[in-house]
């Protein structure tokens, strides 16, 4: 049983040794994964009719309905950060999906999640800026500037918070499967372990992916609206 | 108890169980939410979906504090820094 994060290669790069972790080698997967799907819909794209179906359809109504989650959730100012937080949702949700073919799912891993937390920071830092200007940095010092640390303090959480809500569920859902597959005989992980990939893998990994956005674009809308 | 790192160990665990017990009261949180969104469903059928989109954000808000005490307790199991301490500590 080994619930740590494999190390497959040592890259030395101009006398800075870099690891390839598991984590880093599952997320080239998912791109390729992510990129081949993209290139697809791409060439597909051409040949599309005014009436869609098969492919088509598909590709439609999902950038559709999250079109219309996004400019839901966050207004219709900021609907144009919708596409971002479309690979956000695409890429959560196939990497919680990894895990049931077996590999460590790339959200198991803080890293991963902090550095998507801190995007959502940053834009979040950038939105208020943008669309507020004076008046978002002024919201820091309301009610009154006594309470400012407590703000930066309120602010400085939520990346912390968002990252670890969705580290916590990928990371124990993978430690449960790992001891299950660890201590039990061998007739028994044949069938029975594909309802403990569903529940943890396919039903969590997708509710946190949904609460991962949501969270992110209300942050958003906090800041700018 | 013969060896101090034999009951490091089992303090360790004992700590973790305590960390864990937060998820009574988080559940608690998760059980109102529920309580009254299923109510606010009955009482308004057609408000069902925001109210349902709605669930799951405080759901997932609620949420936080016990995965914090699950993180508390995977690095007192796993990633205890204080074990390393106490052999550098006996040499």
């Amino acid at each position: 049983m080994d619930l740590n994060i494999k190390n497959l290669w040592v890259i030395n790069i101009g006398g800075v040794e870099v690891w390839i972790t598991e984590t880093i080698f599952n997320t080239w997967i998912i791109m390729l994964l992510l990129i081949v799907i993209a290139v697809i819909a791409r060439i597909k794209m051409r040949s599309f009719d005014e009436i869609p179906k098969g492919f088509q359809n598909l590709a439609e109504a999902a950038v559709e309905i999250f079109d219309k989650f996004a400019r839901d959730t966050v207004g219709e100012k900021l609907s144009y950060i919708a596409p971002w937080f479309f690979m956000v949702f695409a890429y959560i949700l196939t990497s919680s999906l990894l895990s049931v073919a077996g590999l460590r799912a790339p959200t198991a891993d803080w890293a991963t999640t902090f550095a998507l937390s801190l995007v959502t920071f940053v834009l979040m830092i950038a939105m208020g800026l943008r669309h507020r200007k004076g008046e978002y940095l002024k919201s820091f010092f309301s009610p009154h500037p006594i309470f400012f640390p407590l703000n930066l303090l309120g602010e400085l959480a939520k990346p912390i918070s968002l990252s670890f809500r969705l580290f916590g569920n990928m990371l124990s859902g993978t430690i449960l499967l790992t001891l299950y597959y660890a201590l039990t005989p061998i007739f028994v992980q044949i069938g029975i372990p594909s309802l403990l990939h569903g529940v943890f893998d396919v039903a969590f990994g997708a509710l946190q992916t949904y609460i991962f956005v949501i969270i992110s674009l209300m942050y958003i809308r906090g800041a700018a609206d | 108890m013969n060896h101090p790192l034999a009951f490091v160990i089992a303090v360790a665990h004992i700590a973790a169980v305590i960390a864990l017990l937060n998820g009574i009261l988080t559940v608690f949180g998760q059980a109102k939410v529920a309580s009254q969104a299923i109510e606010s469903i009955a009482r308004q059928p057609e408000a069902a979906d925001s109210i349902r989109s709605t669930m799951f954000i405080a759901f997932a808000l609620c949420e936080t504090s016990g995965i914090y005490g699950l993180l508390i307790a995977i690095i007192i199991l796993f990633a205890n820094p204080l074990i390393n301490t106490l052999i550098n500590f006996l040499g």
